[in-house]
């Protein structure tokens, strides 16, 4: 994936020639998905936080600059999107009991219950990290963003980003290892 | 290294966002710190089994949503374009005309000023003149037609010729001066007076002729009467 390209394609989205952006929701559009599934841990509202998001990037495409990194630029989008979605929410998403309840229509074959159980675990842990945390996480885990591109998303320095992402994985721990029964693997 | 640094240090251990003599640093003090070791084995172990957790697919209803978003958008964009609106066409043809350069653009905004108070305040002021003449030949006019009537009323036969000379000037006179020189004509004491108010009533339109006919019959004065009979012949010839 060319990111020099990506940024081509949202200036030609931005100045009119909105078919282009067909090649960057196929580009993007199941990493978005994973991260509000990550956030959220259901399935229907991350699909509709995805379309939310490409509905935005169609209105707001004339405020992308040329110069930004279009990936940085979607997930601010992303960011904004959940944080609205919470507020219309009130509250945050259970994101245990909305995993249990996914998994509870998807049982899994007897050969993979101790993957599966460990994969329950692990989103469970993950759900019980307060938001900030949670999504440091994800951003550096699951998305591979560097620690310059958290920093400049988030609007934080690159420290605060590392100490953030060093507490978020030691807690991710604690929690992980407690769901276990205190057992350490 | 310290203890507290080192850990500092393990985010970016366990990113990959670290070089590789740090990297050594780390390895050869957990070697040798049991505390720094757990600890870091503790974060590794959890970090990396984050690898098993599976990346999702959407369902197709999220490729389809998007689609007809996108193709609405795009008909919708295609109507903007079929009916331009003037504000848009207005944009388009300032920005043709505006200079590129921010001081030819400040020097343009301000000669259009100076263009825009100049033409203001001679219009202003050409207003504000015609106003003025148009209030003074109103005023004149009724200053004349007052003084008209003013002087018929008057008894002495020096103000009545007088009288004659300047009720001629009176032009369009309103009703009720004619109402005053008609009912002069009629019945005024002197016939001088008489005679100057049908003077004033020349030229004379359709219902004041009518009026001077019903007058020839009550009249007293045999000069009043020839004077209205020979207005009657002119009328008509």
């Amino acid at each position: 994936m060319n990111k020099a390209s990506d940024n081509n394609l949202m200036v030609q989205v931005r100045d009119g020639n909105v078919e282009k952006l067909a090649v960057l929701f196929e580009r993007y559009h199941v990493m978005l998905y994973n991260f509000f599934l990550r956030l959220t841990g259901n399935r229907g509202i991350s699909e509709d936080l995805v379309q939310d998001v490409f509905v935005r990037v169609l209105k707001y495409r004339a405020s992308y600059q040329g110069q930004d990194k279009f990936m940085i630029w979607l997930y601010r989008i992303a960011r904004n999107a959940h944080i609205d979605f919470l507020r219309k929410r009130k509250d945050e998403v259970s994101l245990g009991e909305q995993w249990d309840e996914a998994h509870s229509l998807e049982p899994s074959p007897p050969e993979k219950v101790e993957q599966a159980q460990e994969i329950a675990r692990l989103n469970l842990a993950l759900a019980q990290l307060p938001l900030k945390k949670r999504e440091v996480i994800i951003l550096s885990r699951f998305q591979n963003l560097k620690y310059k591109e958290i920093a400049e998303l988030k609007g934080c320095h690159i420290g605060t980003v590392k100490a953030l992402i060093h507490r978020s994985i030691k807690d991710l721990g604690k929690a992980y290892f407690e769901l276990s029964g205190g057992i350490a693997s | 290294m310290k203890c507290k640094q080192i850990k500092g240090k393990f985010a970016d251990y366990l990113i990959g966002e670290i070089d590789e003599v740090t990297r050594k640093e780390i390895q050869e003090h957990v070697t040798a710190c049991s505390s720094c070791r757990e600890e870091l084995e503790s974060l590794s172990a959890i970090w990396t089994k984050l690898g098993v957790l599976p990346e999702e697919q959407p369902s197709n209803n999220v490729r389809a949503r998007f689609y007809a978003t996108l193709e609405e958008y795009k008909q919708n964009m295609q109507q903007k374009k079929e009916r331009p609106r003037l504000g848009t066409l207005m944009d388009g043809m300032f920005e043709r005309l505006m200079p590129r350069r921010p001081a030819f653009q400040f020097s343009l905004a301000l000669i259009l000023l100076m263009v825009g108070l100049t033409a203001g305040y001679f219009l202003r002021a050409g207003l504000q003149g015609s106003e003025e003449i148009t209030q003074l030949r109103q005023e004149v006019r009724q200053i004349r037609q007052i003084t008209a009537v003013s002087l018929l009323r008057q008894e002495s036969l020096r103000e009545q010729l007088r009288n004659a000379g300047l009720s001629s000037q009176v032009e369009l006179p309103d009703e009720e001066t004619l109402a005053d020189f008609l009912r002069r004509v009629d019945s005024d004491i002197t016939t001088d007076s008489r005679l100057a108010a049908l003077d004033a009533l020349f030229p004379q339109s359709p219902a004041i002729r009518k009026e001077l006919a019903r007058s020839l019959s009550g009249q007293t004065s045999p000069v009043v009467e020839i004077a209205l009979a020979f207005s009657q012949q002119i009328i008509k010839f």
